[in-house]
């Protein structure tokens, strides 16, 4: 800095000097002319420079920096080197900024940032898709205006953030979300949304599980206490005793099934995954399968088997014999008399299906999603009378989810129903038997 | 509002106002839900308390039409501002009915839920155009936040949709009571629940008028769609 001042005022001081040398030289009138000439022509000079920087700083643009001359020049260098880093920390600070956003931006839960008043400020997709904003249209605009449930303006207006609200999305109300406030920075605020439409699912399972065990262990006890006191109180002859006591035996059972399915499962649940190593003879297990089929049905129904493919599969055999003969039960007993059942086998190198059709009562297709919840009954009467615990499909579906298979079903009501498993390639191997017998042969 | 006012204050009470509405309109939104979602689960715990409710909406509606007067003596407002305090002193007319309505809805909900005679399917019916009718009073209150005429007149349109839902309702309800006269007091019940979810787009369709005057400063009341959509759009 100094040194730019001792170099403008330099020249000042060398025109003085030479006016001086002309003033002893031709005269005072001279030297006084020489002096102001040669000033007025540095003031030019600084006076250029000056508007040319002047006009440079309305729009300053780096690469358009004026260049100048002398003193000029030092000055405009320092300038632009000022400027350059500037620039560049400018540009950073923009980068990272931009690097924030986009994080903020694909977040997965819902982030809303909210001033003082409660405005929106800045919102990221998941908002947009959660509250239905759009951060371009809805800046600025308080919160309550658009997110309109009494319980959130209450939410916000009470102050308390401690705990978060849950709330049924107003745009699609399958959506439960879970809102939290939290104040920050100068009268801020973050408002976080998450979906919690699962959680909140498998808790309302949860809870009808332990509601729907209660329930139907009661049903049958709530027979048999009747039974019991009915017993105790009258005096009865023989035949009536032994008549009830069946019946109270039927009730037992009934509690024993249930209470050894919900084993089951549970004992599905914590065992782990069935090995590649157990063989299961499909072809053997079939025969099986229609033998004890034929049984139960006690010759009401037409059984019919139908196999084709010579491949055994990979996982636990009791396993899957349980998962079969599931389905296989429960075509039976949703099947008027006279009606089909036809078990199907169908085997190939990459996968294999197995398949119950009846012609039986059938069911509406909106139960598809929930049949293989436990307890979930198509109609509460229908298969409470025909002996189920209402598990099978849920021990079924356990089953076939242990050994990476699905489960596929097709019903019309009154026509019947289809219920395919099938299993993935790696479950699928070639049958030794079938093979042997080639080699035999 | 677009241009500032000197007085700050000024623009904070037109703002005000604005959410009030909103809140009112919010509540009123929830009012409807629940009493449509009382309706077809027969849960009368919840049909009371819509019933209950509707004393706030009343209380709102008085409220905010207090406001309305405070600021049009205070502040004797012009232009935009001016038709922004006409049109939300007309909303909350149409506002309030349509938590009566709801309120309404609510009151057969638990008649009928005591003998359900009728099968299900007009139930399903009322609900599905419950749904459309509270998707009208949504988009009609996001018009009104967001000063935005193009959803307004999108509105407009649908009010066709729910005239059409509510005929073949009647159209399903007719064959039900000549099949079985014993069904006549309920199908008559939500008959009437029709009816008020049709009045629901009709009070919503009115709101979103509204809009479109406070907007473009024409009033498109009683004019064809086409006009309308050709007031909103221009």
């Amino acid at each position: 800095m100094n040194h730019l001042v001792f170099r403008t005022l330099l020249p000042v001081a060398f025109i003085a000097l030479a006016a001086l040398l002309l003033s002893f030289m031709f005269g005072t009138a001279v030297g006084v002319l020489a002096f102001g000439g040669a000033v007025a022509a540095l003031l030019v000079y600084h006076a250029r420079h000056i508007s040319q920087l002047a006009r440079w700083l309305e729009e300053p643009v780096l690469d358009q920096m004026p260049r100048g001359s002398g003193l000029w020049d030092d000055v405009f260098a320092l300038l632009y080197r000022y400027e350059r880093v500037k620039t560049r920390e400018h540009q950073q600070l923009a980068k990272t900024l931009v690097r924030f956003r986009q994080a903020g931006r694909v977040h997965p839960d819902g982030v809303v940032i909210l001033d003082a008043e409660n405005r929106i400020d800045w919102c990221n997709d998941m908002a947009e898709h959660h509250f239905d904003l759009t951060l371009d249209g809805d800046h600025g605009a308080p919160i309550t205006n658009l997110l309109r449930q009494p319980e959130f303006v209450g939410y916000i207006e009470a102050g308390d953030y401690s705990s978060p609200l849950e709330l049924r999305s107003a745009r699609t109300s399958a959506i439960i979300l879970s809102l939290q406030i939290i104040p920050y920075g100068d009268a801020q605020k973050l408002l976080l949304s998450r979906d919690v439409t699962r959680l909140e699912k498998l808790e309302s399972m949860r809870r009808d599980f332990v509601a729907n065990v209660s329930h139907e262990l009661r049903t049958p006890l709530t027979v048999l206490s009747g039974f019991l006191e009915t017993i105790r109180e009258l005096d009865l002859d023989p035949q009536r005793m032994r008549d009830y006591s069946d019946l109270m035996a039927d009730q037992c059972k009934r509690m024993q099934h249930i209470v050894d399915d919900l084993l089951t499962l549970s004992t599905l649940e914590s065992a782990p995954s069935p090995s590649l190593d157990e063989r299961v003879c499909v072809a053997p297990m079939l025969e099986r399968l229609r033998v004890d089929a034929v049984a139960l049905s006690g010759g009401k129904h037409r059984i019919v088997l139908d196999a084709s493919g010579d491949y055994d599969l990979l996982g636990a055999e009791s396993e899957i014999v349980s998962a079969f003969g599931n389905l296989v039960s429960n075509a039976i007993r949703y099947t008027p008399e006279g009606g089909e059942v036809r078990l199907s086998w169908r085997a190939s190198e990459g996968a294999a299906e197995f398949a119950v059709e009846d012609t039986g009562i059938g069911f509406a297709p909106e139960h598809i999603p929930r049949l293989t919840e436990r307890f979930y009954r198509v109609d509460r009467g229908r298969s409470r009378a025909t002996g189920g615990t209402g598990l099978g499909l849920a021990i079924v579906k356990h089953i076939l989810n242990r050994h990476q298979a699905t489960l596929e079903i097709h019903s019309v009501p009154d026509k019947g129903s289809r219920f395919a498993v099938r299993f993935p390639a790696r479950r699928v191997v070639p049958a030794t038997t079938a093979a042997a017998a080639r080699g035999e042969a | 509002m677009a241009q500032e006012h000197s007085s700050k204050q000024y623009d904070l009470d037109l703002e005000t106002l604005r959410s009030r509405v909103l809140e009112m309109g919010g509540l009123v939104e929830s009012q409807i839900l629940s009493a449509i979602n009382g309706l077809a689960t027969g849960d009368t715990s919840t049909l009371d308390k819509v019933i209950q409710e509707d004393t706030r909406v009343n209380a709102l509606e008085v409220s905010i039409d207090t406001d309305c007067s405070h600021l049009i003596a205070r502040r004797q407002p012009t232009a935009g501002d001016l038709r922004m305090v006409l049109a939300v002193i007309k909303i909350v007319v149409d506002l309030e009915r349509i938590g009566d309505e709801a309120a309404k809805i609510a009151r057969m909900g638990k008649r009928s839920s005591e003998h359900m005679r009728l099968p299900r399917t007009p139930i399903a019916a009322v609900r599905h155009m419950g749904e459309i009718g509270i998707g009208m009073l949504r988009k009609a209150l996001d018009a009104l936040a967001r000063l935005d005429p193009v959803a307004a007149a999108a509105i407009v349109r649908e009010d066709v949709e729910i005239d059409e839902e509510f005929r073949s309702i009647v159209r399903q309800l007719i064959t039900f009571m000549m099949e079985d006269p014993r069904t006549i007091s309920q199908s008559i019940d939500i008959l009437w629940v029709a009816k008020a979810i049709e009045r629901i787009g009709d009070h919503s369709k009115n709101m979103a008028e509204q809009v479109i005057y406070v907007v473009k400063g024409t009033d498109v009341r009683h004019t064809t769609v086409e006009q309308l959509e050709r007031e909103a759009l221009g």
